[in-house]
């Protein structure tokens, strides 16, 4: 372990601020001012805030929030197509109605979707894209419904079950 | 988000996960490319690596402090060290840190906090952080801590993002 007095010898500022950031204070007192300063701030700064900053942020934590959800191994009940696309419409402050008419979507087949009684067609994930001006990618919305079936199938064995009286004949083996 | 291969110039997928147990053994078995902090004093912390997608070796690391609610809602930069072996003009690859911090930015964003991120600079790095990635240097002093903090705040942020990870 170096102390920052060695680390500076060796380097120079510009090769540190490419390569560590040091530890601020430990001692709590301490800590606790320098936060508290932050605290006000923080404040003072967020109420100047403009709407529309406000607005990029919420979509930037859904966006992120999807992603990672969808690069994640884990399948949640509560994570479907339609809780995000949900998630979409309030952050932008809409009513359903309001954003069917702006995607030109009837608003029964949007509610629909949003309470999982039907799926998207690639019509209605095409159009999420656009409006959206590319933000949320229609790739990103048709891996959403993936991770849906993929849900579905881990806990519904009943789906494929259900066709086994249209399979005559099937392999003899395990592999 | 990539690197930059200095000696080809070639572009390189890197990856950025959470330190596992394992991490910490084998950063304190080479300790050699991590020598500047005590990484194991952050074992029950939130703890960062960055590696290639093709390679496990730990190329970067990094500690971040969640300030949730109580009116900061902001991450915090603890501590950050690229490996040796990456940190001078001879280095294998160039763009790690700024990686990791964009990551916080990403986090930030994630968590709620409107892609808040600070750190507590050295006074003469000031200058440095602020030109290579952005920060703002606020003047919060305390006794403690008379070079004030550096920080990102919404727009920073999503610039280092879209520069480092997008």
């Amino acid at each position: 372990m170096k102390s920052s007095k060695n680390i500076e010898k060796e380097y120079t500022p510009e090769e540190i601020a490419e390569s560590f950031v040091f530890p601020g204070p430990k001692a709590s007192p301490e800590r606790d001012a320098m936060l508290e300063a932050f605290r006000e701030h923080r404040k003072k700064v967020s109420e100047k805030q403009s709407e529309r900053t406000k607005l990029i942020a919420q979509l930037l934590q859904l966006k992120y929030l999807i992603e990672d959800y969808i690069k994640s191994d884990h399948l949640s009940k509560e994570y479907t197509f339609g809780y995000f696309l949900k998630e979409y419409i309030s952050r932008l402050e809409k009513k359903n109605n309001q954003f069917a008419e702006e995607i030109n979507v009837d608003p029964a087949e949007l509610s629909q979707v949003i309470n999982k009684r039907r799926k998207p067609t690639e019509k209605l994930i095409f159009r999420l894209e656009i409006h959206s001006n590319r933000n949320f990618p229609a790739l990103m919305w048709f891996r959403l419904l993936e991770k849906d079936r993929a849900y579905e199938l881990k806990h519904h064995r009943e789906i494929i079950d259900s066709e086994k009286k249209n399979v005559k004949q099937r392999l003899a083996f395990s592999l | 988000m990539v690197l930059e291969e200095i000696s080809s110039g070639e572009q390189v997928e890197a990856t950025i996960e959470p330190l596992n147990l394992n991490d910490f053994k084998v950063i304190k078995r080479d300790k050699s490319r991590f020598d500047s902090f005590n990484w194991n004093a952050y074992k029950s912390r939130e703890v960062y690596k960055l590696r290639l997608v093709s390679d496990e070796t730990i190329l970067g690391l990094m500690c971040l402090t969640d300030h949730p609610g109580e009116g900061i809602d902001a991450i915090e930069i603890e501590l950050l060290e690229v490996s040796l072996e990456n940190r001078r003009g001879n280095r294998k690859f160039a763009l790690i840190a700024g990686c990791l911090i964009a990551f916080a930015c990403r986090e930030s964003f994630k968590r709620g906090y409107e892609g808040w991120v600070f750190l507590k600079p050295k006074t003469y790095l000031k200058e440095h952080y602020s030109s290579k990635y952005g920060f703002v240097w606020v003047p919060i002093k305390t006794p403690s801590q008379p070079e004030g903090i550096m920080e990102l705040n919404t727009n920073n942020s999503l610039r280092l993002i879209k520069r480092y990870i997008d």
